[in-house]
């Protein structure tokens, strides 16, 4: 009888030990859950296996955003995603990753003009949104919201803590395999900040702005590539995919850009003349594509 | 009292064994590789970070990242090659691995490719493509991985 009490728990341990023994991933993934119950609001079977010969490493809103502050583009509020939208978007893994990085972006945008307290607000919209996907533990931890508040003044510090919410926020998606989240959660966060260039630069003719809106543009290829390896994780895709292609068009058939695309040269865009027929096309399609992911 | 330790001794034994059926397939995690590369890019500010799954095979094969930049940017990138039983050389390129006039920026040779932490430097560049020369193994089949974290300032 004793050794049936015994012997009962430790076979369990053990044959739970060995499943675990061929991927050490997976043991990751069944401790966080276990220390974060949020994880389960998403729906783990969409979780991805991936091999792939060749993957992507996009940049963050937050990096997108300080890049685009050194264009001089003043800061336009009414830009921004209104917060009182978080609840609107707990409809699918689609919504929630779309408007996670439009949030992000808007949190950067914010951030970088020295607006802390929508910042703060905008952070509050990021985790909304992100306790939708499960990333509680991301935004929870380490006293982040007491040092935000602590430091809120402070540019650099509160980089930092935005950066560190990045890193916890790519790692929960890589341990719960859940890759095809961050490219999606890019593509949106991508489309908020081409929105608000292409807005900034409709509104002052900004040279700089505009160069840095077509640099933003290069990486409408590299976000499709990326989405097209989990093209059928979440059914929206192919529509996003489809999307960003006709942005990326738009731009390729800009004259100087077609021509720099064709002889393989890297162009310098600050010296790239756009009409405003081709710039209204382009900002067309990207108000088309911001409103089909807010709305 | 031999009653209750035997069976338990050879549960021990078992699990113990059982646990080593992995091989050299090491623990990736994503949490502690991404944190220790993540240090390695002070004082550059973190920008993002890749994991890449490496298998090894009975032949060498190459796993690349692409990774696009903005132009006059300054970036650093910090590699943590330490969830890998072999060691994988690091070669970064100006075009991807399709194209036919591409140029090496840096090979994880100089310096020696057993190192854990490789740190690299870049600016003027749009894009680069990180490719991860996996050697072969003769029993194959065995896996770790490769973190790159990237940093700008």
């Amino acid at each position: 009888m004793i050794i049936k009490k015994i012997t009962l728990p430790i076979l369990t341990a053990a044959i739970i030990l060995t499943s675990c023994g061929d991927n050490t991933e997976k043991q990751t993934e069944v401790d966080e859950s276990k220390i974060d119950s949020t994880l389960t609001a998403v729906d783990t079977t969409a979780a991805i296996e991936e091999d792939h010969d060749v993957t992507y490493n996009l940049p963050s809103a937050l990096h997108i955003a300080y890049v685009f502050k050194k264009s001089g583009s003043a800061f336009i509020p009414t830009l921004l995603n209104s917060i009182d939208n978080v609840n609107k978007y707990n409809t699918s893994n689609y919504k929630r990753a779309t408007n996670f990085g439009v949030y992000s972006s808007d949190l950067a945008y914010c951030l970088f003009n020295k607006k802390f307290q929508e910042s703060k607000n905008y952070l509050k919209a990021c985790k909304d949104v992100g306790s939708f996907l499960g990333l509680n533990q991301a935004f929870d931890g380490d006293n982040m919201a007491q040092r935000f508040d602590k430091n809120i003044s402070n540019e650099d510090s509160v980089v930092k803590i935005v950066s560190n919410i990045q890193l916890k926020t790519d790692v929960m998606f890589e341990q719960n395999k859940q890759k095809h989240i961050t490219v999606i959660a890019f593509a949106g966060a991508w489309t908020e900040s081409i929105y608000i260039a292409s807005e900034a630069y409709a509104k002052d003719k900004n040279k700089k702005v505009l160069t840095n809106l077509l640099e933003q543009l290069l990486l409408a290829e590299t976000i499709n590539k990326a989405l097209k390896h989990y093209e059928k994780s979440e059914p929206e895709i192919v529509n996003l995919i489809a999307s960003i292609e006709k942005i990326n068009s738009a731009f390729k058939n800009i004259p100087a850009v077609k021509v720099g695309l064709e002889k393989d040269e890297d162009v310098d865009y600050a010296t790239v003349t756009v009409t405003e027929s081709e710039f209204k096309t382009l900002s067309g399609l990207i108000v088309e594509l911001r409103k089909s992911i807010t709305e | 009292m031999n009653k209750i330790f035997k069976p338990l001794l050879t549960l021990f034994v078992l699990v113990g064994l059982m646990s080593f059926q992995g091989g050299d397939t090491i623990l990736c995690d994503a949490k502690q590789l991404k944190e220790k590369a993540k240090e390695g890019l002070d004082p550059y500010k973190y920008d993002s970070s890749e994991l890449t799954r490496i298998m090894y095979k009975t032949k060498e094969t190459v796993k690349e990242v692409e990774v696009p930049l903005f132009i006059g940017e300054k970036y650093r990138f910090c590699f943590n090659m330490e969830a890998l039983p072999k060691a994988v050389e690091i070669q970064i390129y100006n075009k991807s691995k399709d194209s036919k006039n591409r140029k090496l920026l840096f090979s994880s040779k100089e310096g020696g490719i057993d190192r854990k932490v490789i740190q690299f430097e870049v600016s003027k560049s749009r894009q680069v493509y990180i490719d991860y020369i996996i050697p072969p193994t003769e029993t194959g089949s065995y896996s770790g991985c490769a973190v790159v974290a990237i940093g700008y300032k």
